[in-house]
């Protein structure tokens, strides 16, 4: 007899990436996304820890990073591309065809959606997008079945002939709960690709044989569905009865525990059989699901008339509250929780609000300083540098989807006939995802803006990762790096120059003189991430003999600086545990009040 | 069944806090569930966790309902008043009495608000971990103080503490943090 394994505590994207590594995954892409970036770092743990070969890269984009996936699988590997939900609509391309193609190794999709917009510009509910495509798709409700269920979507993917679709949420790949599994690994011989063209090659005559195989496929994976473990009920007591998956399921649980309960783990197809025969035992069934109704509208249109939550509750993030509340607004009283919880409590007015910041020493905070001086339009993009728009440097004016700045950029400057010069930020690893086409793009009309490419090194929003401008892989090996103003003036750029973030005044000129030009103008300026390369370097302290309190320095939005009262005045002082020492508060102070704390043994704290 | 909030101001080691006990959990046998925020929201901004524990009853949601927690552990005290809503009646608090002043505060657009550490007290205790961690030998264990009063109450034997502890933490802040968890459950 052998051991039970010991749970482990996992989280999601961990879980995810176990289940990967037993079923003998040996190649994985992605571009960091939260809440997915942490799924092929667990990838790579695994495999050092307990064996295996396994090749994970951060792809430039989602696009890419499938379409990688797909040529492993059509070599016979099983692999698997990893984005946040956005990124499935940069990959939704290679995403429907693929539903035609089919697979040879395994191939996995997995997105991770984020409802209630924790880190995200929407909260798009991609269950539509396997409707949409085709495409079978497995939802995880925790990290025991992330793990299961990534093990099971290679299977399924092989035997039906088609990829398969996980899909996560934020409180799915960020809640840790135990997971018990074994750590064995199936390796699988990776044989190569053979030419197959009516199944690779999707010119119209095949791809509509394949379309007609996809959806025999699909019927096959719903029959299968009707049987299988991974939808299942759960018996209780009453005659009201409900539908529910992923999160929404562990929810319902919780505040009705003894409620029958058809539990779906494949929500697409789905299992026409089961949801037939368990509907017709009850008076009344209702589906519970978080964002848009995907499966009440699915199982209407079988011709069942399940009931659903209002339809308020489809914006944000299902929580314990909302789902009593709603559960109450169609006549049901939840009876698992013990307080009942409070529908009406919420956060008490007045308190001063905590919201994100650029953190000490960031290098895109001078830039910023500068062009909120400028006073010009600011395109902006995905990345840490999206803080920029809040008080008090409230300098970037857009921010719409990857790569969008430099385009929306090019687009107001066309519209005002050249009236109007915007700058486009945007970071060097969101750059290079979608970036360079849009500067391509607009470098080949005639555009007549700045593109400002704030290079610190790293994708930072999502945990520092890698990317081309790094000259390191995921894997940690060395690469070439991109070099931006190669690229720009390759791309046409007439003018291109690079500024360091530590001199605000290079900055400025090198805007301004960009501003001036009358055509396409590429900066790019350059300083380290201080949080991903531990930049820290001597404290800056505030002199009171020289400080005017003119607050000069506090318009920078720096985490360290704050106010202190002191004789009835409020002094800026810094706080010497978060300064990083980058000085730029030294160089904003126009009567250099401000120097290194042990240089003038002024009053740090 | 008990609920446990975690608040502080990213960057504190609210994440890392929580898993200590969710670890500590798991080790004793109990069921758990912890759900965290990741992203966006660590740069300097309200953080949040929640951590479900039960040597006996299962744990399904992640997340704790409204006014249902036993207990807040607010790593500061402006962060331990906002979340303070969620705690259930007769549920503790256990705060860190640190004062970080956000950015609206430090701009001048607002002011850091007084008998933060009044309304906190009055629905459990205030506890000075970020100076006698400091006085220990450094800030950054202030949590496990919080947590040794927290083990204190929930139960957990000591010894899946100290199986999380040396499971989660860097192996040359442990032995700090284990004495300063120490400290903390020992209520003095």
């Amino acid at each position: 007899m052998s051991e039970q394994p010991q749970p482990m505590l996992l989280s999601g994207n961990e879980a995810v990436a176990l289940g990967a590594w037993q079923a003998g995954c040996s190649l994985a892409a992605a571009y960091p996304g939260t809440p997915s970036s942490e799924i092929l770092p667990a990838l790579i743990r695994w495999a050092e820890r307990h064996g295996g070969d396994i090749y994970c890269e951060w792809s430039v984009n989602e696009k890419v990073a499938l379409e990688v996936a797909s040529g492993a699988s059509i070599a016979g590997a099983r692999t698997l591309a990893a984005m946040k939900h956005v990124g499935l609509n940069v990959a939704a391309d290679p995403f429907f065809t693929l539903a035609y193609t089919g697979v040879e190794g395994g191939l996995l999709v997995i997105s991770a959606d984020d409802p209630g917009l924790h880190s995200s510009q929407n909260e798009q509910d991609n269950r539509i997008y396997a409707r949409h495509a085709g495409i079978p798709m497995l939802e995880p409700a925790d990290s025991q079945e992330a793990c299961d269920f990534a093990r099971l979507a290679f299977e399924l993917s092989e035997r039906f002939d088609v990829p398969v679709l996980l899909r996560l949420t934020t409180r799915v790949s960020h809640s840790r709960t135990p997971v018990v599994a074994g750590l064995e690994r199936a390796e699988r011989e990776v044989t190569g690709a053979t030419p197959n063209p009516q199944k690779y090659v999707m010119v119209p005559a095949h791809a509509k044989t394949r379309h007609e195989v996809l959806q025999r496929s699909l019927a096959r994976v719903a029959r299968w569905g009707d049987e299988a473990p991974v939808n299942r009920v759960d018996d209780g007591v009453g005659d009201v009865a409900f539908i529910a998956s992923g999160l929404a399921y562990c929810l319902l649980r919780e505040v009705l525990p003894e409620a029958p309960v058809l539990k779906l783990g494949m929500t697409y197809p789905l299992p026409g059989s089961l949801i037939g025969g368990f509907v017709e035992r009850f008076a009344r069934v209702v589906v519970v699901e978080e964002l848009e109704p995907f499966l009440f509208e699915q199982i209407r249109a079988l011709g069942h008339a399940v009931d659903r939550l209002p339809a308020e509750l489809q914006l944000g993030e299902l929580t314990p509250d909302r789902l009593v509340h709603g559960l109450r607004q169609i006549g049901i009283e939840p009876t698992g929780l013990s307080p009942a919880p409070d529908e009406a409590l919420g956060p008490p007015a007045g308190l001063p609000a905590r919201p994100p910041v650029l953190c000490p020493g960031c290098a895109h905070r001078a830039v910023f300083a500068v062009l909120r001086k400028l006073k010009v339009f600011v395109t902006g993009d995905i990345g840490c540098y999206t803080l920029a728009t809040l008080e008090p440097l409230a300098a970037l004016h857009t921010c719409l989807d990857m790569g969008a700045g430099i385009s929306q950029a090019h687009g107001i400057s066309r519209a005002t006939g050249g009236k109007q010069k915007a700058v486009a930020v945007i970071g060097d690893s969101t750059f290079t995802h979608m970036g360079m086409p849009a500067l391509l793009n607009a470098i080949y009309n005639g555009g007549d803006f700045v593109t400002l490419i704030l290079d610190n090194r790293s994708t930072a929003m999502t945990g520092g990762q890698d990317h081309p401008g790094t000259g390191t892989t995921l894997r940690g090996e060395s690469s070439r790096a991109l070099d931006f103003a190669r690229l720009a003036e390759a791309m046409g750029a007439e003018m291109v120059m690079q500024v360091p973030v530590s001199d605000p005044k290079a900055i400025e000129a090198g805007l301004r003189q960009a501003l001036n030009h009358r055509g396409p103008a590429v900066v790019i300026a350059s300083g380290l991430c201080p949080l991903r390369y531990r930049v820290r370097t001597t404290p800056y302290a505030i002199d009171r003999e020289k400080c005017t309190l003119c607050r000069r320095c506090l318009a920078l939005g720096c985490p360290a600086l704050g106010l202190s009262v002191d004789s009835g005045l409020k002094w800026p002082v810094i706080d010497a545990a978060l300064c990083n020492g980058c000085g730029l508060c030294a160089q904003e102070c126009l009567l250099g009040a401000i120097s290194l704390a042990d240089a003038n043994g002024g009053d740090a704290v | 069944m008990a609920n446990v909030l975690f608040a502080g101001v990213g960057g504190q080691g609210v994440v890392t806090a929580s898993d200590l006990l969710a670890h500590a959990a798991l080790r004793a046998g109990w069921n758990v569930k912890k759900a965290e925020t990741h992203g966006m929201a660590q740069r300097g901004g309200s953080v949040v966790t929640h951590v479900r524990v039960s040597p006996d009853q299962p744990v399904h949601s992640p997340l704790i309902p409204h006014g249902c927690a036993d207990y807040l552990i607010a790593l500061e005290l402006l962060e331990g008043v906002r979340t303070l809503w969620m705690l259930a009646p007769g549920g503790q608090v256990i705060a860190d009495a640190r004062r970080i002043p956000p950015i609206t505060v430090t701009s001048g657009a607002a002011t850091y608000p007084d008998g933060l550490e009044d309304q906190l007290r009055s629905r459990g205790r205030v506890l000075p971990a970020t100076e006698e961690a400091t006085r220990m030998g450094d800030a950054r264990a202030a949590n496990a103080l919080l947590l040794g009063a927290l083990g204190r109450d929930l139960g957990l034997p000591e010894d899946a503490w100290q199986s999380a502890f040396a499971a989660v933490l860097n192996p040359k802040a442990l032995d700090l943090n284990w004495r300063t968890f120490l400290k903390g459950a020992s209520g003095r």
